[in-house]
């Protein structure tokens, strides 16, 4: 019984030493350094979001791939995000790995070093900037309004005023739609007044919903122009209103919170990216994912402020 | 005739009454024979209608057959994290029930303070603030010079979802352990203290063994129901069932079609682990068969 109690005491003085002295100030290792030691760059996807991050149909772990067994390979995921990946690895010249948790652990920082950096079309926002740093963008990703392929009373997104538009939480366009959007270097125009917005997990489930049926759950869902693109690719009875909304900047992103010091690796992240832009590469795999330029206006975009 | 010239086993034969016992039983086993057939029957109606029923769905029963595999892929994480989380649980519940039921004050509280933040939480919740949170100790660990232990905070998605399911669980079955020890006469702990056992053996020789019996069918209970909730450690990237049968979803917008597979591959799952269940208690039971 004295023991007990004695052990108890001991748990709680440790827990107030641990707690009183938390921040001693150590010798900050440099993460560029650390990715080259380790020849493997580990990058964060949620491969539910084709054709950015998807999937292989047949997923084969890479022969002799140094990524640890709880990261996947590149044989195992395919996409426009992971081709980028890829690319950046190439560029700091070690072995991309992928881990693919919530997209919701991914923004919000503290990554505890599970993994280095995000290549997940991720837009830049003045909020993920507090918790991330941003590299150069890569591409931009416009944002249209979607609905049944039967209506025929919508003819611009003005006229979708206080009707039921579906969104996924936390994305740009549920910001858009309560006014509430800032994107660096761009005006938006908020036609769009008094939504019913219903939020959404992702974008596929919204728009899975519109297919039901012209105004069944939903009249209309504003998300991605491609994501929305492949839908009706894919057979969905959905069509496009209008001309995109606005244009959102993606780039990769780092961890803030990081143990290691993370600036030489975001600038030569940025680097590498605005190479791909120079060399052509990120135009080519632009036409080969979406048939459409959807980069060139990412490379002048100035990203200096987003990673100090 | 002289009933000492005939054998005994003829004499048994003769037995009046034995024929009627046998004929009784054959009737018994018939009709009990019948009634599982009928009850086949039942089952094997309702899964043609059920399959009829989804068939009228907008599916294609042509990509499900080209996919099943590859949820099967991650039948193998999904069964590997159950197993793992109710074997933790398990020792888990055991000592958190020998800690409420146990006169010391510091255990006592310390059991009961578990079971009540872990129970009154929700799971998806708790997976949430180990995967998040774990890590910023560890941090707060590594800056104070404890690099190893530091290191054992950061945990990767399996581990971290292993942790939070046997947490979580392990609530919940200190109240099936509690309840199961506490069944057991409280004479029968008098009677083994009195004969010079100490209260570990106690435990272990006397009470655990039958407890044991009547704590099973629940343990299995629980067992079957994490391994559906076990679909809440796909958020952090554990390639299972759910995650893989969602992902694909999104791939080729094939929603009901990689949903129905995901759900068929859990109930065969828990089928084949009631199965093993029965067979176990069956087993434990034999010594109180008459």
């Amino acid at each position: 019984m004295k023991k007990l109690y004695a052990s108890l005491g001991v748990i709680i003085t440790t827990a107030f030493v641990l707690t009183a002295c938390g921040s001693s100030p150590t010798a900050v290792a440099d993460l560029l350094s650390t990715i080259q030691a380790r020849g493997t760059l580990v990058i964060s996807t949620d491969p539910a979001y084709p054709p950015q991050s998807a999937l292989k149909a047949n997923p084969q772990r890479t022969a002799g791939s140094k990524c640890t067994t709880d990261q996947k390979t590149l044989g195992e995921l395919e996409g426009f995000d992971i081709d980028v990946a890829t690319a950046i690895a190439k560029g700091i010249g070690v072995e991309a790995c992928f881990i693919t948790p919530d997209w919701t652990l991914i923004t919000a920082g503290n990554w505890a070093g599970r993994w280095d950096i995000s290549v997940g079309s991720m837009t830049i926002t003045p909020e993920r900037a507090k918790a991330l740093y941003f590299a150069q963008p890569y591409y931009t990703t416009p944002a249209a309004l979607f609905v049944n392929n039967s209506n025929t009373t919508y003819t611009q997104a003005s006229d979708l005023s206080s009707k039921k538009i579906g969104v996924c939480g936390g994305c740009t366009y549920e910001n858009f739609l309560n006014g509430s959007l800032v994107i660096p270097g761009e005006a938006i125009n908020f036609v769009i007044k008094n939504a019913n917005t219903k939020t959404y997990d992702t974008d596929s489930t919204a728009l899975e919903d519109l297919s039901l049926g012209d105004g069944a759950r939903l009249d209309a869902v504003l998300t991605a122009q491609p994501t929305g693109q492949e839908a009706i690719k894919n057979g969905k009875p959905l069509k496009q209103l209008g001309d995109p909304l606005y244009f959102e900047y993606l780039a990769p992103a780092i961890d803030r919170q990081s143990s290691l010091d993370a600036h030489t690796f975001i600038a030569k992240v940025s680097e590498i990216v605005a190479g791909l832009h120079k060399d052509g590469t990120l135009l080519q795999l632009s036409q080969k994912y979406y048939g459409a330029d959807l980069t060139s206006a990412a490379a002048t975009f100035d990203a200096t402020q987003f990673g100090k | 005739m002289d009933t000492e010239s005939i054998p005994k086993a003829q004499i048994l034969n003769n037995d009046p009454h034995q024929g009627m016992g046998e004929a009784l039983a054959a009737l018994q086993r018939r009709q009990k024979l019948i009634h599982s057939a009928k009850v086949t029957g039942v089952w094997v109606a309702l899964v043609v209608l059920l399959t009829i029923g989804l068939l009228m769905l907008h599916i294609q029963p042509s990509y499900m057959l080209q996919h099943y595999n590859i949820i099967l892929q991650g039948a193998g994480a999904t069964i590997g994290v159950s197993l793992a989380s109710i074997t933790l649980a398990t020792i888990l519940a055991l000592f958190g029930a020998i800690a409420r039921l146990s006169n010391n004050s510091v255990a006592q509280g310390i059991a009961g303070f578990y079971v009540s933040v872990v129970r009154g939480t929700p799971l998806l919740i708790q997976i949430y603030i180990i995967y998040l949170g774990l890590p910023q100790v560890g941090e707060q660990l590594n800056n104070l010079g404890y690099t190893q232990i530091g290191k054992l905070f950061i945990l990767d998605a399996i581990p971290a979802g292993i942790l939070a399911l046997s947490l979580n669980y392990g609530a919940y079955m200190t109240e099936i352990f509690r309840a199961g020890l506490q069944s057991i006469s409280h004479g029968q702990r008098e009677a083994a203290l009195a004969i010079g056992m100490t209260p570990w053996q106690v435990m272990q020789r006397i009470i655990l063994p039958q407890a044991i019996r009547i704590i099973l069918p629940d343990v299995g209970n629980q067992f079957i129901a994490m391994q559906k909730d076990s679909a809440l450690v796909s958020v952090m990237g554990v390639w299972e069932i759910t995650f893989l049968a969602n992902r694909y979803a999104r791939r080729d917008s094939k929603y009901l079609e990689m949903y129905l597979i995901a759900a068929a591959a859990y109930w065969i799952i828990t089928i084949i682990s009631s199965w093993f269940q029965s067979r176990l208690e069956n087993r434990l039971s034999k010594a109180y068969e008459r």
